[in-house]
Parts: structure tokens; C-alpha cells; sequence
């Protein structure tokens, strides 16, 4: 018998698996020589050490953990989580339902506040009521223009309509004081002569009709503006020498 | 089948499995308690068996759980062919397979050496009948263990399972060969090249043994 043919039947030498006559054949093989021999008391060491290793038991009950599983795979959560008692313990699934609920709740409220502002930014502002009851209309409407100032600028003028030589041709000697209201979407919807000749004025206020600006936009949103302009003409002479 | 009962043998089937087939007829008229029992008797089987396959206390956890809804959701095709325990053997070895290739396929190693547990865990490894061992040898046999069990997961998973079931869980060729599905020749011979396979990823252990 072989060294290699012995090696190869240790594992069911060690099981008892070989017939009587193998079994002594080997047994004698073993007697014999010591290589094998050795091999096979380490393979015997190796198998008692794992046969002593230690047994591991679970830290916590695993009964209870299956138990709450098939609980919300039987009953299903959402029913499990409002007829139980206060007390009762709840399944895993609880913390993840707590959290589920807090993101559809944020996401809700995210669209409600967007969609707020979307429209705060379309629709004029709603009309204010005033000491006596009289309603003022909404401020940056044309019934109640802005002033221009540091958030809202002065409305610049589109290439194309009168220019201010232009307007100037037209009045004569004088000087006029105008408020010129420039609607949201630009044109100018009211010239008012607040100081001067209305005569003079008239072809200058009907020249600032024809203007038109780039409509003023505060916080992204149009607005009317009043400006007021001052309109002087003089002639001015050559000094005589 | 999905858990293969029908292909055990019927001779398991013998006198000591009537207190099984009694639980199982209670858990399949829908008895709780006679389930709590059933999972207590089997949890420290399954845990240990799960722990030395996987290599990691609380994948071993997630998987007693999965074999212990799979038992519940399969014990009405159990029809008491074989015994329990051994139905039970094949779907913890089947569980640990399957997340063993699902960690594979990420080409990741799920096993954390057992010895490395949290204390709390270290204090429930049973030492057996050893009685109170001082603490140098408990220094070496947990050395040991631990050397073992890095010898184990170093192996085939078809070689550490057919070695645990036969060397730990003390199962016969004829029983492994029904739990795993397979002829009772090739356990035979799968089972020698792994008690090889592993008795030469522990001759170093062993000489330092003879020389200590």
C-alpha cells in the first residue's frame, strides 16, 4: 500500500468506512511508517479543534425579532401601529413609518410655500385698507405708482419714441413741472402739469404720451413709477464783445 | 421543492422525531406559543451553525430570522419525511449560501472574526464543560478559536458547511448527504479534501501546539 493510497483514505479510516480488510491493511501501513502516521494524528488534532469550538448563542431572543416580522407581514403596519396599546412593543418598522412621514409632510409644505411665491410674484398686490376704510390700490400699480429710490430705479427710456430735444422743440419759454406715470408694461399711462403754462405744456405732454420705457421691476416683479421732471428752456446768448 | 424535504430520506423519520411531529402539528393549526417553542428549541443551532458558516454574529442574526419565516411560511409542506431538525439544517445552510454569493458578487467579505465580538457577545460563548479556565488558557483558547475559525472561512463554502455539519453538528454522511442534497459518495469525498484542506491550514497551529 502507498503512502499517497493510505493518505487518501484516512478521512474514512477515521469514519470507520472502510471494509475489515482495508482497514488492517492501513492499520499495518500506519505501523510502519511514521510519515503517515503523524499525518494522520495531525489530521485528527485538526478536527478536534474544530469539533472544540466554542458554541455561539444569540445575544438577544431571535423568537421576539420573528415574531415582529410576521406580525407586519400578516397584518400589515399601518393597522398594527394603530389599534395596538401604547405600551405594546412596536415592530422594526416603526422608526422607518416616522421617518417616511416627516419627508412626505416637509415635502408638502416645500410645495405649498413654492408655490405661494410663484404667485405673489404674478398676481399685484392686494389692495390696502386706509384709516378711514377707503381702500388705496395696490402699491406699484398705475393707481398708486412707486417712487423711484434705491430699490427701484428710473425707468429708461426705449430707443425709437421722442427724445428729450425732441419734447424740448416743442415748448416754448417757460418752464413746466410734469409727473409722468410709467406703467408695468412700460407705456405711459397718466401725464399730469403740476407747474406751468398749460397751453405751452400741451405739446410736451402729448409728446411724453408717446414715450415708452423698459418696464421697472422691483424684486423681479413689474411695477408703475412716478417720475417727475422739470422742463426748463432758456435761451442762451452769445456774450457781446 | 424549495426546501427539498421531499428528498430526505424517510429512515430519519425514526421514534425521537414524535415530539417534533406533535410541534409541528400544533404550528400548523396556527398555535403561537407552539411556534415560540419550536424557534427556541432550534435558535442556538441555527445561530452557532450560521455564525460558523457566514463568520460575522449579526449577519448570523438576520439569517436565523430568514430561516425561521421560512420555516413558518413552509411548515405546511412538511410532512414529516425527515426530522425537523435536518429540514431545518438544509434551509440554514441554503440561507447562508445565498447571502454568501450575494457578498461575493459585491466583492466583499462579510465575515468579521468572531473573537472580535462586543463583550457582551464574548460573555455568551458557551465554554463548554470546561469548568473556570485561567485566564492564560482562556488567552489561548480563544487564540485557537479564533485561528480555527479564520482556517474555516479560508475554505470552499461547500467544504466549511460539509465540515461543520459532520465535525460540529455531528451529522451522519447519510443525513448531510439528504440535508445538502447530494449523494452520499460525494459527501464522502468532499469531506476528506476538506478535513485535508483544513488540517494544512492548521499545521502551523499545531506544531506551535506540540511545541508549547
Amino acid at each position: 500500500m502507498t503512502c499517497t493510497r493510505v493518505r487518501a483514505q484516512l478521512s474514512s479510516y477515521l469514519d470507520g468506512d472502510l471494509s475489515p480488510a482495508a482497514s488492517g491493511a492501513l492499520s499495518a501501513h500506519l505501523e510502519t511508517c511514521p510519515a503517515c502516521a503523524r499525518h494522520l494524528e495531525s489530521l485528527r488534532a485538526a478536527l478536534g479543534m474544530l469539533a472544540d469550538l466554542p458554541r455561539i448563542s444569540p445575544s438577544e431572543g431571535i423568537a421576539a425579532r420573528v415574531f415582529d416580522r410576521l406580525e407586519v407581514e400578516t397584518r400589515g403596519p399601518g393597522l398594527a401601529m394603530v389599534f395596538r396599546s401604547f405600551g405594546a412593543r412596536r415592530p422594526l418598522i416603526f422608526p422607518s413609518l416616522v421617518t417616511a412621514g416627516l419627508l412626505v409632510v416637509t415635502v408638502l409644505l416645500g410645495s405649498v410655500a413654492l408655490d405661494r411665491a410663484w404667485r405673489s410674484l404674478d398676481e399685484p398686490l392686494p389692495p390696502v385698507a386706509g384709516a378711514w376704510g377707503a381702500t388705496t390700490p395696490a402699491s406699484g400699480t398705475e393707481a398708486n405708482p412707486l417712487f423711484p429710490s434705491a430699490d427701484v430705479g428710473l425707468p429708461r427710456a426705449r430707443p425709437g419714441g421722442p427724445v428729450a430735444q425732441d419734447i424740448l422743440a416743442q415748448m416754448g419759454e417757460g418752464t413746466l413741472f410734469l409727473e409722468t406715470v410709467v406703467a408695468r408694461d412700460g407705456s405711459v399711462s397718466a401725464v399730469t402739469l403740476l407747474t406751468g403754462d398749460r397751453l405751452f405744456a400741451q405739446p410736451v405732454v402729448d409728446a411724453l404720451r408717446r414715450q415708452k420705457f423698459e418696464p421697472v421691476r422691483l424684486r423681479g416683479r413689474p411695477v408703475a413709477v412716478s417720475v417727475y421732471r422739470l422742463f426748463s428752456r432758456m435761451d442762451v446768448r452769445s456774450p457781446m464783445t | 421543492m424549495a426546501t427539498g424535504e421531499m428528498s430526505l430520506r424517510s429512515a430519519e423519520a425514526v421514534a425521537g422525531n414524535a415530539p417534533d411531529r406533535v410541534l409541528v402539528e400544533r404550528c400548523q393549526k396556527g398555535d403561537p406559543q407552539a411556534f415560540a417553542r419550536l424557534v427556541g428549541l432550534h435558535e442556538g443551532m441555527v445561530f452557532n451553525l450560521a455564525a460558523r458558516l457566514i463568520g460575522d454574529a449579526e449577519e448570523a442574526k438576520d439569517v436565523a430570522q430568514d430561516v425561521f419565516l421560512q420555516v413558518y411560511r413552509t411548515l405546511g409542506r412538511f410532512e414529516g419525511r425527515s426530522s425537523l431538525k435536518t429540514w431545518i439544517y438544509r434551509i440554514v445552510v441554503n440561507q447562508c449560501h445565498n447571502r454568501h454569493r450575494f457578498w461575493r458578487r459585491r466583492k466583499k467579505d462579510c465575515s468579521r472574526p468572531l473573537d472580535e465580538l462586543t463583550p457582551a457577545d464574548q460573555a455568551r460563548l458557551v465554554a463548554g464543560d470546561r469548568g473556570q479556565p485561567s485566564p492564560y488558557d482562556e488567552v489561548r483558547r480563544r487564540e485557537r478559536s479564533g485561528r480555527v475559525q479564520a482556517a474555516l472561512l479560508s475554505l470552499g463554502f461547500d467544504h466549511r458547511a460539509i465540515l461543520l455539519l459532520r465535525e460540529v453538528e455531528e451529522l451522519s454522511c447519510e443525513t448531510i448527504a439528504a440535508t445538502l442534497g447530494i449523494p452520499e459518495g460525494t459527501v464522502k469525498s468532499r469531506l476528506a479534501r476538506a478535513r485535508e484542506a483544513l488540517r494544512v491550514r492548521l499545521l502551523a497551529c499545531l506544531e506551535e501546539g506540540d511545541r508549547a
